[in-house]
């Protein structure tokens, strides 16, 4: 194996990532190669820095905060919950409010149309019982003359 | 009974909404994700916020975490794209930030110990900042939170070999970067 073959092996050598025939031919190579030998031990002294450098560790109530973080966000999401489906309610509201004011315009025009044709019976029952048949004319000025002209009008209308 | 064997029913009563399980889950990983912002980002505070931000956003999307996947991949794929989109504030004296080696000097009792252990950790984080994004989240993921070249493919959504390749990559940089320092 060349050199260049050598050196792009040496961090899976140091990994332990080499399958048996490469194994082989990097250890045979690497005994005999100083420039070799060289990098890959300075390759192992970067693995070993990295090993004896001490891990940190989360700052102390970390979790704590990052859970109290989360419990605060929680009532938003019922509230949001909610305030969606008070926008449902509210729309709800409105569309009955709706429909009453319409059964009520409904409802009024046909208690409107009951009355007018209730007045009109009333009024064709007073004029049947204060009918003059017996007079042929009336004269002008005359009670009878005002009640003939005032039927007079109403059968106009 | 390996770390991540109850895994699975953590995941399932997350994504049922229980909000004392994902404490749990906060808790088991918390260390993890820290460790790896902190090697990401450099200084503790943007760490920090990165790794809170991990976790909230792993809380928003975890009807999303599909079962077939490991809980600790899911959630080190949301903390190193946190990371990558997190804009860290330039200021000359970031290397110079001591932060994260309070943190360490909170471990580490012995004078002698917190020195050796605050040089290696202040000559690895500048080297980590050199190095381009993708190579730094796989060798970090690689080295310090010890996932193999399958884990490290499913985190960040890459082929094996591309992997191997930035590992084999960032580990030349590094021996170029560090020379004479280690």
């Amino acid at each position: 194996m060349k050199c260049s073959q050598i050196k792009e092996l040496i961090s899976r050598y140091v990994d332990d990532d080499l399958g048996p025939d490469e194994q082989e031919a990097f250890t045979l190579h690497i005994r005999d190669c100083a420039g070799c030998t060289k990098e890959l031990e300075e390759i192992q002294a970067i693995h070993t820095l990295f090993a004896s450098a001490d891990r940190f560790e989360a700052p102390h109530g970390f979790a704590t905060r990052v859970v109290a973080h989360l419990e605060e966000r929680e009532p938003s999401r019922f509230w949001g919950f909610l305030a969606f489906h008070r926008t449902l309610l509210r729309a709800a509201e409105l569309v009955l409010a709706l429909v009453v004011f319409m059964v009520g315009i409904i409802s009024g025009n046909v208690l409107m149309a009951d009355r007018t044709s209730e007045k009109q019976t009333i009024l064709a029952n007073v004029h049947s019982s204060f009918s003059l048949d017996l007079f042929q004319a009336t004269p002008p000025g005359s009670v009878g003359g005002a009640y003939v002209s005032l039927v007079g009008a109403a059968d106009e209308r | 009974m390996t770390p991540f064997a109850d895994d699975p029913d953590l995941a399932r009563r997350c994504i049922a909404g229980d909000l004392s399980a994902f404490g749990e889950l906060v808790r088991k990983y918390q260390d993890k994700i820290y460790n790896l912002c902190c090697y990401m980002l450099q200084d503790s505070d943007s760490a920090r916020d990165a790794a809170q931000e991990t976790f909230l956003k792993a809380y928003s999307n975890v009807k999303e975490f599909r079962a077939e996947s490991a809980l600790y991949s899911w959630l080190y794929r949301i903390a190193v794209n946190t990371c990558l989109d997190h804009k860290k504030k330039a200021r000359p004296d970031q290397l110079e930030d001591e932060s994260l080696l309070t943190d360490l000097a909170s471990s580490e009792p012995t004078p002698e110990r917190l020195y050796q252990a605050k040089e290696l950790g202040r000559t690895l984080q500048a080297a980590l900042q050199k190095l381009p994004e993708e190579m730094r989240a796989s060798i970090i993921l690689k080295e310090m939170e010890g996932l193999s070249y399958e884990e490290i493919a499913e985190v960040l959504h890459v082929s094996l070999g591309t992997v191997k390749s930035r590992i084999s990559r960032a580990r030349e940089e590094l021996r170029r970067l560090l020379q004479g320092k280690v």
